[in-house]
Protein backbone atom coordinates (compact mmCIF):
# COMPACT_ATOMS: atom_id res chain seq x y z
CA UNK A 1 0.00 0.00 0.00
CA UNK A 2 2.11 3.29 -1.31
CA UNK A 3 2.05 5.88 1.28
CA UNK A 4 -0.01 8.71 -0.64
CA UNK A 5 1.09 12.23 0.52
CA UNK A 6 -0.57 15.52 -0.41
CA UNK A 7 1.44 18.15 -0.53
CA UNK A 8 0.22 21.55 -2.44
CA UNK A 9 3.31 23.73 -2.55
CA UNK A 10 4.75 23.07 -5.54
CA UNK A 11 8.26 24.22 -4.49
CA UNK A 12 8.53 21.91 -1.69
CA UNK A 13 6.70 18.86 -3.52
CA UNK A 14 9.81 19.11 -6.46
CA UNK A 15 11.93 18.93 -3.62
CA UNK A 16 10.11 15.86 -1.97
CA UNK A 17 9.78 14.50 -5.46
CA UNK A 18 13.82 14.66 -5.44
CA UNK A 19 14.54 13.80 -1.92
CA UNK A 20 12.16 10.56 -2.13
CA UNK A 21 13.02 9.92 -5.77
CA UNK A 22 13.77 6.23 -4.88
CA UNK A 23 10.69 5.67 -3.02
CA UNK A 24 8.50 7.49 -5.35
CA UNK A 25 8.74 4.50 -7.98
CA UNK A 26 6.51 1.69 -6.76
CA UNK A 27 9.42 -0.73 -5.68
CA UNK A 28 8.29 -3.91 -5.54
CA UNK A 29 7.18 -4.77 -1.93
CA UNK A 30 9.61 -1.98 -1.14
CA UNK A 31 8.03 1.52 0.93
CA UNK A 32 6.17 3.29 -2.09
CA UNK A 33 5.98 6.75 -2.08
CA UNK A 34 3.35 8.68 -3.73
CA UNK A 35 3.89 12.81 -4.02
CA UNK A 36 0.22 14.60 -4.93
CA UNK A 37 -0.63 18.10 -5.54
CA UNK A 38 -4.07 19.47 -5.18
CA UNK A 39 -4.70 18.99 -8.94
CA UNK A 40 -3.82 15.35 -8.31
CA UNK A 41 -5.97 15.03 -5.35
CA UNK A 42 -9.27 12.91 -5.17
CA UNK A 43 -9.94 13.73 -1.55
CA UNK A 44 -12.74 15.58 -0.30
CA UNK A 45 -11.72 19.59 0.52
CA UNK A 46 -11.29 19.47 3.83
CA UNK A 47 -9.99 16.78 5.97
CA UNK A 48 -11.90 17.42 9.11
CA UNK A 49 -12.27 14.22 10.86
CA UNK A 50 -8.69 12.72 10.43
CA UNK A 51 -7.30 9.91 11.83
CA UNK A 52 -4.25 11.76 13.16
CA UNK A 53 -3.20 14.92 13.18
CA UNK A 54 0.07 17.18 14.18
CA UNK A 55 -0.54 20.91 14.13
CA UNK A 56 3.06 22.97 14.92
CA UNK A 57 2.50 26.94 14.63
CA UNK A 58 1.57 27.26 11.08
CA UNK A 59 2.24 24.05 10.11
CA UNK A 60 -0.13 20.58 9.99
CA UNK A 61 -0.33 17.08 9.00
CA UNK A 62 -3.16 14.64 8.63
CA UNK A 63 -3.86 11.77 8.22
CA UNK A 64 -6.39 9.36 7.17
CA UNK A 65 -7.25 6.63 4.67
CA UNK A 66 -6.82 9.09 1.94
CA UNK A 67 -3.14 9.35 3.12
CA UNK A 68 -1.70 12.30 4.68
CA UNK A 69 -1.97 15.83 3.71
CA UNK A 70 0.99 18.39 4.92
CA UNK A 71 0.53 22.37 4.52
CA UNK A 72 2.31 24.85 5.53
CA UNK A 73 5.54 22.91 5.30
CA UNK A 74 8.19 25.06 4.11
CA UNK A 75 11.42 22.97 4.11
CA UNK A 76 12.08 19.80 2.78
CA UNK A 77 14.08 19.04 6.01
CA UNK A 78 10.59 19.97 8.43
CA UNK A 79 9.18 17.91 5.97
CA UNK A 80 11.48 14.65 6.53
CA UNK A 81 10.59 15.01 10.33
CA UNK A 82 6.46 14.94 9.82
CA UNK A 83 7.26 11.94 7.49
CA UNK A 84 8.91 10.14 10.51
CA UNK A 85 6.65 11.11 12.85
CA UNK A 86 3.63 9.73 9.99
CA UNK A 87 5.45 6.53 9.50
CA UNK A 88 5.17 6.12 13.07
CA UNK A 89 1.67 6.24 13.47
CA UNK A 90 0.90 4.25 9.77
CA UNK A 91 3.55 1.49 10.41
CA UNK A 92 2.16 0.30 14.29
CA UNK A 93 -0.85 -1.85 13.01
CA UNK A 94 1.04 -3.28 10.17
CA UNK A 95 4.05 -4.51 12.75
CA UNK A 96 6.66 -2.33 11.91
CA UNK A 97 8.70 0.56 13.40
CA UNK A 98 11.38 3.47 13.13
CA UNK A 99 14.91 2.70 14.69
CA UNK A 100 17.88 4.51 14.99
CA UNK A 101 20.05 1.96 13.37
CA UNK A 102 22.36 1.42 10.49
CA UNK A 103 21.48 -1.52 7.99
CA UNK A 104 23.49 -3.24 5.78
CA UNK A 105 23.32 -5.61 3.31
CA UNK A 106 25.57 -8.56 2.96
CA UNK A 107 24.60 -11.77 1.14
CA UNK A 108 20.92 -10.68 0.53
CA UNK A 109 20.45 -10.71 4.40
CA UNK A 110 20.07 -6.80 6.59
CA UNK A 111 22.48 -6.59 9.67
CA UNK A 112 21.33 -3.60 11.98
CA UNK A 113 23.13 -2.37 13.75
CA UNK A 114 21.55 0.25 16.52
CA UNK A 115 22.24 2.84 19.27
CA UNK A 116 22.49 6.03 20.01
CA UNK A 117 23.55 9.15 18.78
CA UNK A 118 27.46 8.66 18.99
CA UNK A 119 27.69 4.98 19.14
CA UNK A 120 28.92 3.79 15.64
CA UNK A 121 26.25 3.95 12.98
CA UNK A 122 27.84 5.72 10.65
CA UNK A 123 30.90 4.58 11.44
CA UNK A 124 29.78 0.83 10.61
CA UNK A 125 28.26 2.50 7.28
CA UNK A 126 31.62 3.58 6.21
CA UNK A 127 33.29 0.24 6.87
CA UNK A 128 31.28 -1.52 4.85
CA UNK A 129 31.18 -1.74 0.79
CA UNK A 130 29.33 1.00 -1.08
CA UNK A 131 25.72 -0.22 -2.17
CA UNK A 132 25.57 -2.20 0.92
CA UNK A 133 24.13 0.19 3.38
CA UNK A 134 20.53 0.93 3.15
CA UNK A 135 20.71 3.75 5.73
CA UNK A 136 23.07 4.76 8.32
CA UNK A 137 20.45 6.23 10.80
CA UNK A 138 16.93 5.09 10.45
CA UNK A 139 15.75 2.21 9.40
CA UNK A 140 12.36 0.80 9.00
CA UNK A 141 11.67 -2.63 10.84
CA UNK A 142 8.56 -4.69 9.96
CA UNK A 143 7.15 -8.34 9.63
CA UNK A 144 6.42 -9.38 6.33
CA UNK A 145 5.83 -12.44 4.26
CA UNK A 146 6.44 -14.38 7.24
CA UNK A 147 9.70 -12.62 8.62
CA UNK A 148 11.15 -9.29 10.07
CA UNK A 149 12.49 -7.39 7.29
CA UNK A 150 14.46 -4.40 7.13
CA UNK A 151 13.58 -1.72 4.57
CA UNK A 152 15.29 0.90 2.76
CA UNK A 153 14.39 4.56 4.05
CA UNK A 154 15.15 8.30 2.86
CA UNK A 155 16.57 9.00 5.98
CA UNK A 156 20.25 9.06 6.77
CA UNK A 157 22.62 11.24 9.01
CA UNK A 158 26.44 11.77 7.96
CA UNK A 159 25.62 9.67 4.74
CA UNK A 160 23.78 11.43 2.49
CA UNK A 161 22.09 9.43 -0.33
CA UNK A 162 18.60 8.84 -1.91
CA UNK A 163 18.01 5.41 -0.49
CA UNK A 164 17.23 2.09 -1.52
CA UNK A 165 14.08 1.09 -1.45
CA UNK A 166 14.19 -2.03 -0.94
CA UNK A 167 13.79 -4.76 1.43
CA UNK A 168 15.99 -8.00 2.71
CA UNK A 169 15.13 -10.25 5.67
CA UNK A 170 17.04 -9.41 9.42
CA UNK A 171 19.85 -11.66 9.56
CA UNK A 172 20.63 -10.00 13.05
CA UNK A 173 20.64 -6.42 14.99
CA UNK A 174 23.35 -5.57 17.36
CA UNK A 175 23.44 -2.46 19.82
CA UNK A 176 26.90 -0.92 19.10
CA UNK A 177 29.64 -0.93 21.99
CA UNK A 178 32.85 0.50 20.39
CA UNK A 179 35.60 -0.93 22.27
CA UNK A 180 39.54 -2.33 21.72
CA UNK A 181 38.06 -5.90 20.41
CA UNK A 182 35.54 -7.65 18.21
CA UNK A 183 33.23 -9.75 20.26
CA UNK A 184 29.39 -10.53 20.73
CA UNK A 185 27.73 -10.40 23.84
CA UNK A 186 24.19 -12.25 24.24
CA UNK A 187 21.41 -10.13 25.29
CA UNK A 188 18.28 -11.24 27.65
CA UNK A 189 15.25 -10.29 26.27
CA UNK A 190 14.92 -7.67 28.59
CA UNK A 191 18.30 -6.18 28.02
CA UNK A 192 17.52 -5.78 24.44
CA UNK A 193 14.04 -4.36 24.73
CA UNK A 194 16.24 -1.79 27.32
CA UNK A 195 18.30 -1.30 24.49
CA UNK A 196 15.52 -1.08 21.81
CA UNK A 197 13.56 1.66 23.48
CA UNK A 198 15.73 4.41 23.39
CA UNK A 199 16.41 3.81 20.00
CA UNK A 200 12.78 3.33 18.97
CA UNK A 201 11.23 6.79 16.84
CA UNK A 202 7.79 7.07 18.44
CA UNK A 203 5.69 10.15 19.66
CA UNK A 204 2.42 9.38 20.52
CA UNK A 205 1.42 9.48 24.18
CA UNK A 206 -1.66 6.86 23.65
CA UNK A 207 -1.53 4.28 26.28
CA UNK A 208 -2.90 2.05 24.01
CA UNK A 209 0.01 2.67 21.10
CA UNK A 210 2.72 2.35 23.65
CA UNK A 211 1.63 -1.14 25.09
CA UNK A 212 1.23 -2.18 21.15
CA UNK A 213 4.61 -0.81 20.43
CA UNK A 214 5.95 -2.93 23.67
CA UNK A 215 4.53 -6.25 22.43
CA UNK A 216 5.49 -5.33 18.90
CA UNK A 217 9.19 -5.31 20.12
CA UNK A 218 8.96 -8.06 22.60
CA UNK A 219 7.69 -10.69 19.06
CA UNK A 220 10.76 -8.41 17.35
CA UNK A 221 13.36 -9.66 20.17
CA UNK A 222 11.89 -13.17 20.22
CA UNK A 223 12.51 -14.13 16.78
CA UNK A 224 15.18 -11.97 15.16
CA UNK A 225 18.54 -12.37 16.99
CA UNK A 226 19.85 -9.92 19.42
CA UNK A 227 23.66 -9.21 20.28
CA UNK A 228 25.31 -6.75 22.02
CA UNK A 229 28.07 -6.08 19.01
CA UNK A 230 31.61 -4.89 21.08
CA UNK A 231 33.77 -3.34 17.64
CA UNK A 232 36.78 -1.53 16.51
CA UNK A 233 37.19 1.08 14.10
CA UNK A 234 37.71 -1.16 11.42
CA UNK A 235 35.56 -3.77 9.48
CA UNK A 236 37.03 -6.69 11.76
CA UNK A 237 33.36 -7.11 13.31
CA UNK A 238 32.12 -8.73 10.27
CA UNK A 239 33.96 -11.64 11.06
CA UNK A 240 32.55 -12.01 14.66
CA UNK A 241 29.20 -11.47 13.54
CA UNK A 242 29.21 -13.45 10.35
CA UNK A 243 30.77 -16.18 11.82
CA UNK B 1 -1.25 4.32 52.06
CA UNK B 2 -2.67 2.79 49.06
CA UNK B 3 -5.44 0.03 50.59
CA UNK B 4 -6.60 -0.95 47.35
CA UNK B 5 -3.24 -0.05 45.03
CA UNK B 6 -4.22 0.14 41.54
CA UNK B 7 -1.83 0.36 38.32
CA UNK B 8 -1.43 3.46 37.30
CA UNK B 9 -3.73 3.23 33.77
CA UNK B 10 -1.76 5.94 31.61
CA UNK B 11 1.00 3.44 32.06
CA UNK B 12 1.79 0.95 29.03
CA UNK B 13 3.52 -1.95 30.19
CA UNK B 14 4.88 -5.86 29.83
CA UNK B 15 6.07 -8.63 31.99
CA UNK B 16 9.20 -9.58 30.82
CA UNK B 17 10.91 -12.74 32.02
CA UNK B 18 9.35 -12.30 35.22
CA UNK B 19 9.72 -8.39 35.98
CA UNK B 20 7.61 -5.77 34.65
CA UNK B 21 8.71 -3.04 32.48
CA UNK B 22 6.59 -0.31 32.17
CA UNK B 23 6.82 3.09 30.23
CA UNK B 24 4.87 6.64 30.86
CA UNK B 25 3.84 7.17 27.43
CA UNK B 26 3.78 11.26 28.85
CA UNK B 27 7.63 11.33 28.99
CA UNK B 28 8.65 8.48 27.59
CA UNK B 29 10.45 7.58 30.43
CA UNK B 30 10.79 3.89 31.22
CA UNK B 31 10.87 2.09 34.90
CA UNK B 32 12.26 -1.59 35.29
CA UNK B 33 11.13 -3.63 38.25
CA UNK B 34 12.22 -6.25 40.26
CA UNK B 35 10.62 -9.36 40.70
CA UNK B 36 9.33 -8.17 43.37
CA UNK B 37 8.37 -4.83 42.77
CA UNK B 38 6.88 -6.78 39.84
CA UNK B 39 5.06 -8.90 41.93
CA UNK B 40 2.81 -5.94 43.68
CA UNK B 41 2.43 -4.41 40.13
CA UNK B 42 1.10 -7.42 38.63
CA UNK B 43 -1.37 -7.77 41.61
CA UNK B 44 -1.85 -4.09 41.77
CA UNK B 45 -5.36 -4.30 40.19
CA UNK B 46 -7.48 -1.79 42.50
CA UNK B 47 -9.39 -5.22 43.79
CA UNK B 48 -6.88 -6.51 46.02
CA UNK B 49 -5.65 -5.03 49.30
CA UNK B 50 -2.13 -4.59 50.74
CA UNK B 51 -3.38 -7.58 53.03
CA UNK B 52 -4.41 -9.57 49.97
CA UNK B 53 -0.85 -8.89 48.66
CA UNK B 54 1.28 -9.70 51.37
CA UNK B 55 -0.60 -12.96 51.71
CA UNK B 56 0.92 -13.49 48.25
CA UNK B 57 4.51 -12.49 48.84
CA UNK B 58 4.47 -14.34 52.22
CA UNK B 59 3.40 -17.54 50.47
CA UNK B 60 5.46 -17.15 47.76
CA UNK B 61 9.36 -15.83 49.31
CA UNK B 62 8.31 -17.97 52.44
CA UNK B 63 8.71 -15.24 54.85
CA UNK B 64 6.13 -14.63 57.94
CA UNK B 65 3.27 -12.29 57.25
CA UNK B 66 4.48 -9.24 59.14
CA UNK B 67 7.91 -9.10 57.26
CA UNK B 68 5.74 -9.21 53.90
CA UNK B 69 3.15 -7.07 55.35
CA UNK B 70 6.17 -4.39 55.88
CA UNK B 71 7.83 -4.90 52.80
CA UNK B 72 4.92 -4.85 50.46
CA UNK B 73 3.58 -1.48 52.29
CA UNK B 74 7.33 0.16 51.36
CA UNK B 75 7.41 -1.00 47.80
CA UNK B 76 3.77 0.38 47.54
CA UNK B 77 4.73 3.39 49.05
CA UNK B 78 7.56 3.67 46.68
CA UNK B 79 5.61 3.29 43.79
CA UNK B 80 3.13 5.67 44.60
CA UNK B 81 5.57 8.14 44.88
CA UNK B 82 6.70 7.49 41.27
CA UNK B 83 2.97 7.89 40.28
CA UNK B 84 3.18 4.14 38.87
CA UNK B 85 0.50 3.20 41.77
CA UNK B 86 -3.34 4.95 42.69
CA UNK B 87 -5.59 4.19 44.51
CA UNK B 88 -9.32 4.92 43.52
CA UNK B 89 -10.64 2.92 46.08
CA UNK B 90 -9.23 5.26 49.17
CA UNK B 91 -9.29 8.37 47.58
CA UNK B 92 -13.34 7.71 47.13
CA UNK B 93 -13.76 6.73 50.70
CA UNK B 94 -11.78 9.49 51.42
CA UNK B 95 -13.94 11.84 49.45
CA UNK B 96 -17.27 9.84 50.54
Amino acid sequence: MPLSLLIPGTDLREKALSRYREFTAHGEGGLPVVLRSDAQSVRRPECKDPNFSYVLDDTSMLLDSFGAEFHGVRHEYALDSLLRILLTMVLLPQRGFLLHAATVVRDGRAYVFTGRSGAGKSTVASLSPAGTVMTDEISLLRFTDGCWQAYGTPFWGEFRAAGQNEHYPIAGIYTLVQSAEDRVESLTTKEMIRALLPCVLFFTSKVEANEDLLRLLLGFVGQVPCERLHFRRDDGFWKVIAA
Amino acid sequence: MNLFPERNPKLAWREIDGEAVIISPEDSHVHELNETASLIWTSADGRHSVDDIADVMAAKYDVPLPVAKADACELIEMLSAKGLLVSPKAEAQAGA
